[in-house]
Order: C-alpha cells, then sequence, then structure tokens
C-alpha cells in the first residue's frame, strides 16, 4: 500500500456515533412496537367481533331449527289426519260391505 | 439453513453504530441526516431481523443498506436543488471531530468532493477495509465498475491533494517571506 492510500486508510477511521443515535433510534423503536395493552386491546376486540358472529350463527340456527321442528310437527299432524281418514274410509266402506250382504240376504228370503 | 446464531438488536446497534454512522456521514456529508439514516437503517434491521443469519451477514446487510439508503438521501437532495457538501463548507468551513493529522483533515474533506460512485468505492475500501469483491457485492455492481471507480477515485484525489499541498507550501513560503 502506497503513503497516500496509507495516509487515506488513517483519515477515513470510523467516527464514534453521537449518543442521541442510539437514543432517539430506541425512542423511535418504542413507537414503532406495538404495546402489550394495545396488543391485548386488539385481542380483546378480535374476541368481540368472534363472539358476535358466533351470537348470529347461533341465532341463524335457532330461527332455523324452529322452522324445520314446526314443518316436523305440521308434516306429523298431516300424516295422523291422513290416517285418521284412511280409517273412516276403511269402516265406511266395511259398513257399505255389509250393508250389502244384508241387502242380498233380505232379497234372496223374498224371493 | 440451520444456525445457532441469535441477533440482539441493541448489541448489533452498539457493535455497529459507528460503521453506519461513519459511512452515512461520509457519503452525505452531514451530520443530522447521516444519524437520520442511520436511525433508518437500524429500524429497518429490526424489522428483517429473523432473516440474518449470523454476523456476517449483518454487518454486510447493515453495509448496503446503508449505502443504498445514503444514495436515495443524496439523490432527494439534488432533486431539491440542494449539494450537501458545498452547504455544509460555507456553513461550516471545517468539520467536527477531524483527523488527528492536518493531512488526513484536508484528504477527507477532498474526499467529499470527488463524484458520488468513486466515494462510495473508496469509502468501503479504506474506512471498511473491504476487497473490490465485497465492495462490487455492498453495492450491487459489477467488480470492473468497482475497479474503475477506485482507480479514477485514487486518482483523481491524490491530484486533488498534490494541489492542496503545493498551496500550503506556496502559501507557508509567502508567510516566511513577509
Amino acid at each position: 500500500m502506497e503513503d497516500f492510500e496509507r495516509e487515506l486508510s488513517d483519515a477515513l477511521v470510523r467516527r464514534p456515533a453521537p449518543p442521541s443515535l442510539k437514543q432517539g433510534l430506541m425512542k423511535r423503536r418504542r413507537r414503532s412496537t406495538p404495546r402489550p395493552s394495545s396488543f391485548f386491546f386488539a385481542w380483546k376486540g378480535l374476541a368481540a367481533s368472534m363472539a358476535a358472529v358466533s351470537l348470529c350463527i347461533l341465532a341463524a340456527l335457532a330461527v332455523y331449527g324452529g322452522i324445520a321442528r314446526r314443518q316436523a310437527e305440521e308434516r306429523r299432524q298431516g300424516e295422523a289426519a291422513r290416517q285418521q281418514v284412511l280409517t273412516a274410509l276403511r269402516i265406511t266402506g266395511h259398513a257399505l260391505n255389509q250393508m250389502n250382504t244384508q241387502l242380498a240376504a233380505h232379497g234372496r228370503t223374498h224371493e | 439453513m440451520a444456525h445457532d446464531w441469535q441477533a440482539d438488536f441493541e448489541q448489533l446497534v452498539d457493535e455497529h453504530q459507528s460503521m453506519v454512522f461513519s459511512l452515512a456521514l461520509r457519503m452525505t456529508g452531514d451530520r443530522g441526516l447521516a444519524e437520520e439514516i442511520a436511525q433508518d437503517v437500524f429500524l429497518e434491521l429490526d424489522r428483517h431481523l429473523s432473516k440474518i443469519e449470523s454476523a456476517a451477514h449483518a454487518c454486510f446487510w447493515l453495509r448496503r443498506v446503508t449505502m443504498s439508503r445514503s444514495a436515495d438521501a443524496l439523490r432527494r437532495r439534488r432533486v431539491r436543488g440542494l449539494d450537501l457538501w458545498v452547504e455544509m463548507e460555507d456553513r461550516h468551513g471545517s468539520h467536527e471531530e477531524l483527523p488527528a493529522s492536518p493531512l488526513g483533515a484536508r484528504i477527507e474533506q477532498l474526499l467529499a468532493t470527488l463524484p458520488e460512485a468513486q466515494r462510495a468505492a473508496l469509502v468501503l475500501r479504506y474506512q471498511e477495509d473491504l476487497t473490490p469483491e465485497e465492495i462490487a457485492a455492498t453495492l450491487q455492481a459489477p467488480v470492473a465498475t468497482v475497479k474503475s471507480h477506485l482507480q479514477r477515485g485514487l486518482k483523481l484525489l491524490r491530484a486533488k491533494a498534490m494541489n492542496h499541498l503545493k498551496e500550503y507550501v506556496r502559501v507557508k513560503e509567502q508567510v516566511s517571506g513577509v
């Protein structure tokens, strides 16, 4: 290395950083890093949102469940009514058959 | 790749603040701006700390980002029509905390008058003691370009220093003659 280059190396030694550099840096770092309290509040907000969404889903399920239950009840009642009508028709048919048999027996007696 | 090195932000600041500040100062010539650039660089390091793999990687990363941020700052100042070094010379005439040797102090001032690319190469070569290959990696430039900047910068700086020395001798002779 030449004398001039040696002189240049000596001239370009690292300068000590001013103390305000690290102080300012740490201050800016604290400002840019989210504090635990705000972190907690962020989670609290998220939890509240999730609870609200869950409540909405539960309400929707309850409404849907009510409707389904009512429809099932209506279906059950309809089926019972159908069974009753069928029973009535069977009884009526049976009665009519008996009446026809009796009429036929009565006709044969007269002849 | 697995690595045992654990990055400690405050320790990295303590170890490298002098390097980062000196690089920014010699590139911009403004102590306030150099301090601001150094803080920005360390805050960026803090955000990228998980990607830093070793102490050497941290040092390389800091040099690269400092040179890049200093170039950005100079570009912004140029757009605003300010020449920082001229402004500094006009305002203060001399720098604070100059090196012990008067010639060394003058060399540092003359370095500030070199074109930005040559100054960057010389600062990394003679402040950080990097090889042309390492400078090329830091500045993300071809090695041949870096070598050219080093040669031209050194030649220009030597010529400026010789002129300064001749002027110094002439003034001294005049003073002795009186």
